[in-house]
Order: C-alpha cells, then structure tokens, then sequence
C-alpha cells in the first residue's frame, strides 16, 4: 500500500501502531488483574469451592483434558461445526441479502417471514434438529446456521438499501451491468458493514454451539461444558470455558483481516 | 502479504479441507467419534450384530456402561455401544427419530410417550430405590410436612419422584399446592440446595450423595422409607425393533438383567467401571454403591403389572397422564431370562482410573 494514499482505516489504526507496547501491555494487565482477583477469592474462600473452582483445580484439569486427548478432538469437532454452518449461511445469506437489497418487491415479499425466523431461538430448534438431522455433527450445524442465517440476510440486505442512488446513476453513465456493476459498485460498497454483519454473526454462532452440542453430541467444547455440569466437575467446565472464549477471540481477529481486503478500502473512504 | 478475493476463497476452502480431514480422519477406519466412544476393547470386537442404547450418566441406568463393558470383554453375539444423553427431552426426540431404539427413561416419561403413539415397550427396569429427598445439612426439616410452603427440585414433571412426592403429600394431608415445584437439572440441584435457591430435591443417585460428600446436604428420606421398591427409571425399547430383532433384544434384556446381579455384589467394581463411562469421579459413585445397602439395588427388576399400575394411577390423578393404558401394552416381559446370572466380567480387565 502506497504511503500518501489518504485512508481513513490506516489514520485509525496508525495511533496504535505508534504506542504498540501499551497496545500489548494494557489487555495482558488486564488479564492478570483478573487472574489475580480470581485467586485471591478462592484463596481467601470468599466463595465456597462448590461455587469456583479455584484457578489451581482449573489448570490440573487443564492437564488432565489435553493429556487424555480429549480437549484436542472437541476443539476440532466445534470448530468444524461452527466453520461449516457459518461458512454455509454466509453463502447463501449475503447473495440473497444482496438480491433483495436491490429488489423492493422482493423485500416487501421476504423481510417479514425473515424478521419472524430471526427472533426464533436455536435452543427452540433443537427438537426439530434431532428429528430432521438425527444426532451427531449435522443437527449442531444446523442449529449455527438456524442462527446466523436470518441476521446475516437481514444485515446484507440493509447495507445494500443504503447505498446512495447516485452511485447506481454514475454505474448507469458507465454502462456497468451484471457482475461489473456488482465488483465495481455494489459488493465495495457495502463489504464493510457485510464484514462487520460476519463477525458479529459468527459471535452468534460461537456463542450457540453450547447449546448446539446439547443435541445428541459425543464431543466438542459445548459438549464438553455438559459433561463436566453431568459429571459434578465445574473445574472442567472452567477450562472449557476458557478455551471457547479464546478461540472465539482468535477467529474474529481472523475475520478482522477481511476488511483488508482491496475492495472495502473503497468502502471506508465514503 | 495482500489479501485478495482468490486468497480469501483458497484460504477458506483450505481451513475447511483441513478441519474436515482432522474431523473425520478418513485413513482411520473406525472412524474418530466411533472410536472414543469405545473406552474398553475386548476379545469380542467382532459381534455379528451391534446396538446402541442410550442412557444419563445416573445410577439408575448404571447397568448400561456394564452391559456395553460386558459385551465387549465376553463372548456374546451382540455388541452394545452405550450412547451417554445430558438430558431427557434430547433422548426423547432420539427414540421418535429411531436414533436410538432402546434407551433408559423416567418411567412416566415412557407411559407420556405411549400415551401420544410412540410404540414403545417397558422391557425392565433400572434399579429399585436409588433415590433421595435432601436438604441443606443445617436446615430444620425433618418430616415431610415441614417442606409446607418450601421450594423443592425435582428432575421432571414427568419423574416418578414427582409422583411419589405427590402421593406423600396426600398420605400426609397436605394440599397439591403446598409444596412449590420447580424443575431443575439434576447435576445444579447440589448447588442450588447449597446457596440456598432450594429447600430440597429430589432426585437419583449419584447428584444427592454429592451433596453430602460436599458437607451441604443430609438425606430426609431414603425412597425406599416412602416408598418400598421404588423405581425410578425402566429399559424402553421401541417396538419395531422388538418385531424386527427379537434375538437383539433378547441380548441386551438379558445383558441388562445379568449386568445387574453382577452389580449387585460387585458395587466397589461397577463404580470403577461406570466412573470412565460417566465421567465421574469414581469415589461419588463408590458412596453411593458402597456406602450404605439402603440406598440402591440392583435386583428384582423385571417390571410388574402392580408397580407400573401405582405410577400410572397417580400420574392418571395428577391429571400429568391422560390416557389409561393397559399394562400389557405398556410392558413387554418377554425377553426377561428365567434364570439371571451375574455378568462374567473379569475384574482384571476393568481399566485403572487415570486419576486417583
């Protein structure tokens, strides 16, 4: 990227870029604090241990779950079920977000029954998910894309309506049509708030899979969490925790990455 | 490095790729979720005919994990895989979508079930006794009558320790309404009766012997005080598998019915086989085998006409069931072996926990 290009994305992220130590340094002693406040209320037995688990039970079960392998393979299944119903409504939720965003009749036809499916909680699902998909890894998929489907169409959708007419006007001088004017005006238009709809959906999507993995699972992290509630060992419930909300945090830095993209550069200049 | 839309679709087709290879791991045969549900494996690996039976890792259906070790470690023709459930509802919906075709169930539940076309059959029971009412260790009650306007747990509207509750309450004068009700999952009843969201529970081992090993509970009633003989839970089997597969079923009542006596004088030992299967700490699940006779058993569990008809008559005044269902519809007994003997486990073969 050229230095004198002006964009208001980099002006963003130059402040930090400047003091990146305390970038780093703040969250970590944010962290410890934290860390530290949780041990000294169990040290201190502020809580009874059948309340919270101290941070020394949680790290041995840490041990005990990596070193009997289970950890590893209900990290794969969770984050395979959650990749797979995120990556399918994001295929067929942003086309059909960007079609109605661009037909009115169409919106007047869908958003209602859209709207409706949208307030629809997937732990409402989960009979029909057991009975339509039976047990296993496609009635959690299921029920992640149950969640991020509606939310993701919706959000397209209105990104789409908001485009300024004048730029359609311009893409008409041009004679833009079909998939030019799709590449050169519409998607970098609204990739922006299409990205930021994909990571907010795929929070929705890790946060279901708790109560995906209710469904009959044999493993993955939520399953994990329901074992260990089964099991009278909220130490192990502890650590899943853990690990779902770390890897939750990864995976939206990931999907962070998107707005680099070269089109949506054009986008955050509007 | 500059991200583009090809990039960005490779990236994702690769993250996908891998994630399914790691998932599924085709170069295993056996496959990865099949293969950790196996915890022991035996000489018998190769059964002709295999089955899957569900079951909630309670002591009431202790006797699946020992009929699937048993299978496994001795010579029979079938091959049980237990399949753990966290909850009633999910294995409900199972048996209605034929996933599992044989499963352990709260008795009332399996007569709901009839009640609404879901052909099933009770074919045996869990175990007798088995459950508790618990209080909070320091609390006053010490006789039913003292729960009068308390909160008490239990696991279902659908649980014969719901019905049994009620049954008492009128043994004892008291009004339906007296007691409040409130439905919980079994594994938070211990700690919402310790931070005092509830007055008491009731419910199966092994959630109220963790209260009391936990210093937060003591036992009011044994339900065998209040009710000789209780039943909790009943092997349910839907029908089509009884007239498709007799033979199967026929293993797995009998495998079920053997596994029981084996437990019966064997409780330190089914409580170290159970623990992995569970994923319970072996010692709640020793209290609860070892500590004290009164609390379960494994024995005399062909179900009765008389004993289901009690169930069903409170269920029926409690206005919960709506439909008086013949006993011979509801129990099938014949698979029940004349002659039980306990299941040939070899005690060598238990696997030592991991975790002491």
């Amino acid at each position: 990227m050229k230095e004198n290009q002006p964009n208001s994305l980099l002006k963003a992220v130059a402040p930090q870029k400047r003091n990146g130590s305390a970038a780093l340094l703040l969250p970590a002693g944010v962290v410890v604090a934290l860390f530290l406040l949780w041990w000294a209320v169990s040290y201190f037995n502020l809580f009874p241990a059948y309340s919270l688990p101290s941070p020394l039970a949680v790290a041995k079960s840490f041990k005990e779950e990596f070193t009997a392998g289970r950890m590893v393979n209900d990290i794969i299944a969770s984050l395979w079920r959650v990749v797979v119903g995120f990556v399918l409504s994001a295929v067929l939720g942003i086309p059909l977000g960007l079609w109605l965003g661009q037909h009115l009749a169409g919106r007047q036809a869908f958003v209602p029954v859209l709207n409706f499916f949208r307030f629809l909680s997937p732990l409402a699902w989960i009979p029909f998910a057991i009975l339509w998909f039976h047990i296993g890894d496609k009635p959690a998929i299921f029920l992640i894309f149950m969640a991020t489907f509606f939310p993701l169409v919706l959000a397209t959708m209105s990104a789409v309506s908001t485009i300024p007419k004048i730029y359609f006007r311009v893409a008409k001088d041009y004679h833009y049509k079909g998939s030019e004017l799709l590449n050169k005006v519409t998607l970098p238009a609204v990739l922006p708030q299409v990205i930021t709809a994909l990571r907010v959906s795929y929070g929705i999507a890790w946060v279901v899979i708790v109560a995906a993995e209710m469904v009959g699972c044999q493993d993955g992290l939520g399953y994990g969490i329901w074992e260990a509630r089964n099991g009278l060992r909220l130490d192990s419930a502890v650590c899943y925790m853990i690990i779902i909300g770390v890897l939750g945090m990864a995976m939206d830095r990931l999907l962070a990455q998107l707005s680099k993209l070269p089109n949506v550069r054009w986008g955050y200049e509007r | 490095m500059k991200l583009t839309i090809a990039k960005l679709i490779a990236g994702i087709v690769v993250i996908i790729t891998t994630l399914g290879l790691l998932r599924y791991q085709p170069w295993k045969t056996d496959g990865p979720a099949d293969a950790r549900d196996i915890i022991h494996e035996g000489a018998n690996k190769k059964a002709e005919r295999s089955l899957t039976v569900g079951y909630l890792p309670v002591t009431c259906h202790l006797t699946c994990p020992v009929t699937d070790f048993a299978s496994k470690t001795t010579r029979s023709s079938t091959n049980f895989n237990s399949r753990v459930f966290t909850d009633f509802p999910t294995v409900v919906s199972a048996l209605q979508a034929k996933q599992v075709q044989a499963t352990f169930m709260i008795v009332p539940l399996a007569m709901k079930l009839r009640e609404q076309g879901v052909p099933v059959k009770i074919c045996y029971l869990g175990h007798r006794d088995g459950s508790e009412i618990v209080v909070a260790k320091n609390s006053k009650v010490r006789s039913l009558t003292d729960l009068k306007g308390k909160t008490v747990a239990i696991p279902s509207p659908y649980s014969n320790q719901h019905f049994v509750m009620n049954k008492l309450m009128g043994d004892y004068g008291m009004q339906p309404g007296d007691i409040n009700f409130v439905i919980l999952p079994p594994p938070d009843m211990p700690t919402s009766l310790a931070s005092g969201a509830i007055d008491g529970y009731f419910v199966g081992e092994p959630f109220c012997a963790k209260a009391e090993l936990d210093g937060t509970g003591r036992v009011l009633y044994y339900a065998r005080d209040i009710w000789p003989n209780f039943i909790s839970c009943a092997l349910v089997v839907h029908e089509d598998l009884i007239k498709e597969n007799r033979e199967v079923v026929a293993d797995l009542v009998r495998g079920i019915a053997q596994s029981g006596a084996w437990a019966e004088t064997h409780r330190a030992e089914a409580a170290k086989l159970a623990a992995p299967y569970y994923r319970q700490d072996e010692k709640v699940l020793n209290f609860v085998l070892t500590s004290n006779p009164r609390r379960v058993s494994y024995v005399q569990l062909t179900p009765t006409d008389i004993d289901l008809q009690r169930i069903q008559d409170i269920g029926l005044q409690m206005g919960l069931l709506k439909k008086k269902i013949p006993m011979s519809e509801l129990i099938d007994r014949d698979f029940v072996p004349p002659v039980i003997t306990p299941a040939p486990i070899d005690k060598s073969k238990i696997p030592e926990p991991v975790r002491k």
